[in-house]
């Protein structure tokens, strides 16, 4: 394939924009992560759930996008609650031992994953044609910008944004972070670390959903879809398991490094330089560019 | 035997240790008191290799161990128990010595370490025991060295009282027991210094008398120097010769129980903080 | 020694009973079922690890054995053994660095290197003739044969888990602080338990390769090492003997519900919930089968 600086940037906007998606996913996990220390193998059966439930939304029951989209982000928060009471919370309360929440996340995927294989089946899907604009922009020098690119890239920056507001500014946020440092503590200062943990996983589903719709518009959707968020848990590792803007950063580089790949080299390379990408960095910067280290408690 | 010089230990900003120095003598028995949240447990997590000190420096028998590993310590003979207990919970009571005094063939490589110099690798010497060919066949070396192992694990369950538990998960003993197995466990390594932290948490009066005796039984017998953190002062003041006494990182007084009974800043921190 | 009696006496069993060609698959497909399990078992039952990519071992066991003895015309038993090294080697590597760190840094790179080695394999066409599979292998996976490997590595395994290393990977799964300071370097133990479970699924897989007399990449996929996980998990961690009955167990089970087979992956996650909720011991729990009689505490 032949270098052109017109390529470079067209595939650094498709790089940014598949980040972008990335993003969203890696940062609900890292959230998680973050919060209970054990990586939620669901989290991609979150996402899978609010790519269907937009699909059934828009093409069978026939609302608009915003409904369609809230509904989407609303189904999947509420799988990631239920999740979290009907498998983690008694597995929590039982024993510390992380193992058994990761063992019984994987699960709960392979069951969401299967329920839509034996229910609506495994074939592909694809979320209606005019549920986004389609019109492509022109840049200067040939570099297109399609308009869904745009709005995954404005979608994410948003709620990524608010995320970060939320974070930062309120009362649920600052107890979330509080959380991140040491749950027991939080718990004795009087936060109610049941709630705070539901309200977690609310987020991180809406999250997964957002990620989730934009996935099934760029590579239609299908219930292994899920399998994506291998991607995001590798570019939460690469920025450094359960940091938040580790997520981030880690999402954008592998966006950025897939879609010059598949611009410059070939695009069955691309996951290929994705893993390469995680063994180098595990190889040389093993906790990630914002990696924390964990003390246990002696 | 060991020495702090200056230690400093910072968490982020906070200082949980500032200019600690004190030394322990061979074949002592020393306490260590303060309130909660005094920097006993530090201190432990930075003799054995827990955390690296921010400044500092940990001398053991004439060599500094600061900036070493934590299973490199264990191996020079630094032992410890733990104040919220860390058995290996599903293993049986047995394995749990058992896998501790498999440890100890360190011991005889020990003393080349102290001997020679150390910038050798510390690692244990391999060749009393059995290879891993052996150990899948159960072969050569294996019965034998195992019949040993469990025979002197036996031994130091019944001295601590815990022989007809031996095949129990570790997890499941009452409280008072995984603390004396904990015991058991650290002695199995044969150390030449016993760290206790917190020994007589969670135990009832009558517990806490036997393990008085057990405490000042094991440090003679085995011909240790035992370090014992309490926070509890009857018990220290009871059996500890020579008392070191924290109060919010930093050492307040030091002597026999009778001068730290009698000073004033202990007297304070007990009871006007 | 008992033991090995009546392990020897299965073996004799399972090796010289009479039956047709269809039950003496089932019964070799058991045995490399169980060679896998065992590996796994190793490092999530009795190190404390989780894996999400050993099936990835068994692809690298598969494919070393046939394109030795195919290609170069080495033969079958170096061949076998040079798969169970090359499984150790790329372990090893993966392992030197991931399992330094605390959390999930192994599971997540385990993922990667399932879909990284899968790729490679579909990718490197000349050497492994990509997706299309590799055909003509020798179909040297005998029952007897099988049998006689299973059998010997379960008393192998039994054996070494009932002396020094055993418990050292014991002592480093139930916690790693106090095993660290009992003088064992935990690395070090993890690195041992990662590299003998993976010779033993290159095992596994090179005489899947054997069985089969044809390989394909997509055999040894995502879901193939959720299987292995799950197994494990369904036996007991930490019991050999319940990973050992949980594998035969599940090989016969989805045998004999072959036809509706797009259900089995939806049996599994909610198997692994529902055991992680209810019983996260699996079936025997870390007690091996003889302890239930004598009534050991475990």
């Amino acid at each position: 394939m032949q270098f052109t600086i017109s390529t470079l940037f067209q595939q650094i906007i498709n790089g940014l924009s598949l980040g972008s998606v990335y993003a969203l996913i890696a940062v609900g996990y890292s959230l998680v992560y973050s919060i209970l220390l054990f990586s939620n193998f669901a989290h991609g059966g979150f996402l899978v759930v609010g790519g269907y439930a937009c699909y059934y939304l828009l093409t069978q029951w026939g609302y608009g996008v915003v409904i369609s989209m809230t509904g989407a982000l609303l189904a999947s928060g509420i799988t990631a609650v239920l999740t979290e009471f009907s498998a983690y919370k008694p597995i929590r309360e039982r024993t510390p031992i992380t193992l058994y929440l990761l063992i019984a996340s994987m699960g709960v995927n392979i069951i969401i994953e299967n329920l839509f294989v034996v229910t609506v089946g495994g074939r592909v899907k694809a979320l209606p044609q005019n549920t986004f604009p389609t019109g492509v922009f022109n840049l200067a020098g040939g570099v297109t910008m399609s308009a869904s690119d745009i709005i995954s890239l404005v979608t994410a920056v948003v709620f990524l944004g608010l995320l970060q507001l939320f974070l930062s500014k309120t009362r649920w946020g600052l107890a979330i972070r509080a959380a991140a440092c040491d749950i027991r503590t939080a718990g004795l200062m009087g936060i109610n670390v049941a709630f705070l943990i539901s309200l977690v996983f609310f987020v991180a589903g809406i999250l997964a959903a957002v990620g989730g719709i934009f996935l099934s518009v760029r590579y239609s959707l299908y219930p292994q879809l899920g399998s994506i968020t291998t991607k995001a848990f590798i570019a939460a590792v690469i920025g450094g398991l359960g940091s938040l803007p580790g997520a981030v950063v880690g999402s954008l580089i592998l966006g950025l490094a897939e879609m010059l790949t598949a611009g410059f080299i070939s695009s069955q390379m691309r996951d290929l330089v994705v893993y390469s990408l995680l063994v180098i960095m595990l190889l040389i910067r093993p906790a990630g560019f914002f990696g924390k280290k964990i003390n246990d408690k002696i | 035997m060991l020495e702090l010089h200056n230690i400093d230990m910072f968490f982020g900003g906070i200082a949980a240790l500032h200019d600690i120095k004190f030394r322990v003598d061979d074949g002592s028995l020393t306490g260590i008191i303060g309130p909660n949240g005094a920097g006993k447990t530090t201190i432990f997590n930075i003799i054995t290799g827990v955390y690296t000190p921010t400044a500092g420096s940990v001398i053991f028998n004439g060599y500094d161990i600061t900036n070493m590993k934590a299973y490199q310590i264990n191996r020079l003979g630094i032992a410890r128990t733990f104040q919220n207990l860390r058995l290996f919970a599903r293993s049986s009571v047995l394995e749990n010595v058992m896998t501790a005094a498999q440890n100890r063939y360190v011991n005889s490589y020990r003393e080349e370490i102290f001997s020679g110099n150390m910038t050798q690798k510390i690692s244990p010497n391999l060749s009393s025991w059995y290879s891993f060919v052996e150990s899948c066949l159960h072969l050569g070396r294996w019965s034998r060295i195992e019949k040993t192992l469990k025979f002197s694990s036996m031994q130091l369950l019944e001295r601590v009282g815990l022989h007809d538990r031996a095949n129990q998960a570790a997890g499941t003993l009452p409280y008072g027991m995984q603390r004396r197995l904990e015991i058991a466990r650290a002695l199995a390594l044969e150390p030449k210094l016993l760290l206790l932290d917190e020994p007589a948490a969670g135990m009832n009066p009558e517990e806490v008398f036997e393990l008085n005796d057990l405490i000042t039984g094991i440090h003679k017998d085995f011909n240790l120097t035992v370090l014992v953190i309490e926070h509890h002062m009857d018990l220290i003041m009871k059996i500890c010769p020579r008392i070191i006494c924290l109060n919010f990182g930093a050492k307040i007084a030091e002597g026999t129980s009778e001068e730290i009974h009698n000073n004033p800043e202990v007297l304070e921190a007990y009871l006007g903080g | 020694m008992k033991r090995n009696i009546i392990l020897i006496l299965i073996g004799l069993a399972l090796a010289l009973w009479p039956l047709g060609g269809y039950q003496e698959g089932i019964i070799i497909l058991m045995c490399i079922n169980c060679v896998a399990a065992m590996g796994v078992s190793i490092l999530t039952g009795f190190t404390g690890i989780f894996t999400l990519g050993h099936a990835a071992y068994m692809a690298l066991g598969a494919y070393t054995a046939a394109i030795l003895t195919v290609r170069y015309g080495i033969s079958v038993f170096p061949s076998i053994l040079a798969g169970g090294f090359m499984a150790i080697l790329v372990a090893w590597l993966i392992g030197l660095p991931t399992l330094k760190l605390t959390g999930d840094y192994y599971a997540i790179a385990s993922l990667g290197l399932c879909e990284a080695i899968r790729l490679i394999l579909e990718n490197w066409q000349s050497f492994t003739r990509g997706s299309r599979g590799f055909p003509g292998i020798e179909p040297y996976t005998t029952r007897g044969f099988a049998v006689t490997i299973f059998i010997f590595l379960a008393i192998i395994t039994f054996n070494f888990l009932e002396s020094r290393l055993g418990r050292e990977l014991k002592a480093s799964r139930d916690d790693g602080v106090a095993a660290s300071l009992m003088g064992f370097d935990t690395h070090k133990s993890k690195m041992k338990a990662l590299v003998i479970s993976a010779f033993y699924c290159g095992i596994s897989g090179a005489l899947l390769g054997g069985y089969m007399g044809f390989i394909q990449p997509s055999m040894f996929d995502m879901m193939k090492s959720t299987e292995l996980t799950a197994v494990v998990v369904f036996g007991g961690l930490g019991s050999l003997s319940g990973t050992i009955l949980g594998s035969a167990a599940i090989t016969l089970i989805m045998e004999y519900f072959r036809d509706i087979s797009q259900y089995r992956m939806l049996i599994y996650g909610l198997l692994l919930v529902i055991i992680m909720v209810f019983r996260p011991e699996g079936l025997l729990g870390s007690r091996e089968i003889w302890d239930l009689k004598m009534g050991v505490k475990k």
